[in-house]
């Protein structure tokens, strides 16, 4: 489909939205989806910044709190992601200084120079805190086959059932590709703690959780996380973005049931992967798009660094998850995959400087080139079915919980 | 000491990150934590060895002291002989 020329006072195309398209391309053609045919890759990277009017900052992520982008000691870049107020409390352990909680943007970027990119990145790793540096290489490969099981058959035309615990942007995008691509999908979210752009951002949780059935668990009710686990056995494909350690906190053992339940494709989204010291790293779509070597790029074609697109790992991602979900499925044996963001965005950087080098930098030039300006406008997808509230269909799906 | 100072349990493989403290003396096992391992290993006491966990942040009842477990042990953590608690769940977004 042809991409209708930006507004004037509108940024380029997100560069790396040639390489969403293809990979599209392919799940359409795996699935036989007309809605995902219909669908293009600067439309699914840039719907978000589109539709809430982001603005292009340089070394500022686009939209609200975010993540800024400072110079260190031994001249490369630190990505630091500020998400919760309560995360300010481990700055004075990142910096080594007391009283930074309170402390200013200029304070913070001050403090960053004064340190090695590698110091604060394993700190604020420990920490728990989502970091990254410019130049690092990613610690996990893009897609890692954690666990197989046993096939199972599925009659032609079976419908998968799709159980999506993960919350914001990437897992939700993986499941509703997969609900554009036939799929039943239910969203799966914490009673106490419901994926926080329901409420932050309603707009893109519109786009991307529409159609699906809505459940809502509390999880630290045996009973309830037991039905939970009883809805899993009956899914098809699994998908969440938990840290490994706190799904294992949680009761869900997803090596286990992959290994239990023949033909179950878990799908395990992550900042940087779910093996190793990796698998308890904090990570966002931003600061896993500078992980994945993207600022880095644009300040190879530029001369000046920034982020490239709007928490750009985790578009990349969602459609990866898709894709390989999707084979999983067909392929009909049981699987747990891991995918981690910054490898992901990494892999696709490589590749789409394969396919053409020369148009990636002109458009990474342009981006670079249009700070000030608000993200692309892309055509706004027609809602094709309906949104849930929170818990609309707990009883459907879970049962009548014991009266109290 | 400052934030973000590594302690080391002299009783058992327990680390920490200090995240919060004061003036008190930061054990495991019973026994005062350093930044470096004693060459001959503290006895962990009975009192103290109900384990430390990977990941999990513990605090004091005042939240003056709060450390990160960053490598588990057999001990347990207090300071000045006061057991810490593992602080409850903050929430844990892995990715977006």
């Amino acid at each position: 489909m042809p991409i209708e020329p930006p507004a004037a006072e509108c940024g380029p195309p997100i560069p790396l939205w040639r390489w969403a398209d293809r990979q599209l391309r392919e799940l359409a053609a795996i699935t036989g989806s007309q809605a995902i045919a219909a669908l293009n890759g600067l439309t699914v990277i840039g719907e978000r910044g589109s539709v809430r009017d982001f603005e292009i900052r340089g070394r500022r992520s686009a939209g609200v709190g975010g993540s800024f982008l400072n110079p260190t000691r031994d001249g490369s870049w630190f990505a630091l992601t500020i998400m919760r107020a309560e995360d300010r409390a481990y700055l004075p352990a990142l910096f080594g200084k007391p009283g930074m909680e309170e402390a200013s943007e200029e304070e913070i970027a001050a403090e960053i120079l004064l340190n090695d990119s590698a110091d604060l990145l394993e700190k604020g790793r420990a920490l728990g805190l989502p970091v990254a540096c410019a130049d690092e290489v990613p610690a996990s490969p893009p897609v890692e086959v954690l666990a197989r099981g046993a096939h199972r058959f599925r009659e032609p035309g079976h419908r998968p059932l799709v159980v999506d615990m993960s919350a914001i942007w990437a897992g939700p995008l993986c499941g509703h590709l997969l609900w554009l691509a036939g799929a039943q999908v239910i969203k799966v979210e914490s009673s106490k703690r419901p994926d926080m752009i329901r409420s932050s951002d309603p707009q893109t949780f519109a786009i991307v959780n529409q159609g699906k059935d809505c459940v809502d668990v509390d999880m630290a009710d045996p009973e309830q996380r037991d039905r939970l686990v009883a809805l899993i056995r009956r899914a098809d494909i699994v998908l969440e973005s938990s840290r490994p350690r706190a799904l294992r906190h949680l009761g869900i053992d997803a090596e286990q049931l992959v290994r239990e339940i023949p033909g179950l494709v878990w799908l395990s989204i992550t900042g940087h992967g779910a093996t190793g010291d990796a698998a308890n790293w904090v990570g966002v779509g931003n600061d896993c798009a500078v992980a994945g070597g993207l600022s880095r790029a644009l300040a190879e074609a530029t001369g000046e660094i920034g982020y490239v697109g709007d928490a750009l790992a985790d578009p990349l991602t969602g459609i990866t998850a898709a894709l390989e979900g999707w084979r999983a499925y067909q392929a009909g044996q049981a699987v747990r995959l891991g995918f981690s963001m910054s490898a992901i965005a990494a892999k696709a950087l490589a590749e789409e400087r394969a396919f053409g080098r020369a148009a990636l930098d002109a458009e990474l030039r342009a981006w670079g080139a249009a700070r000030g300006k608000l993200f692309p406008k892309v055509p706004r997808r027609a809602g094709l079915a309906e949104v849930r509230d929170l818990g609309a269909d707990t009883e459907k799906w879970l049962g009548k919980t014991a009266a109290c | 000491m400052k934030p973000g100072t590594r302690l080391k349990s002299a009783a058992c493989d327990t680390e920490v990150m200090v995240i919060r403290t004061a003036g008190g003396t930061i054990e495991c096992g019973g026994a005062p934590m350093a930044e470096v391992k004693p060459a001959e290993a503290a006895a962990l006491s009975p009192d103290h060895s109900n384990g430390s966990l990977m990941g999990k942040r513990y605090v004091d009842a005042d939240n003056t002291y709060e450390l990160l477990c960053v490598k588990p042990g057999k001990g347990s953590l207090s300071v000045d002989g006061v057991a810490l608690v593992t602080k409850d769940a903050k929430p844990l977004p892995a990715s977006d």
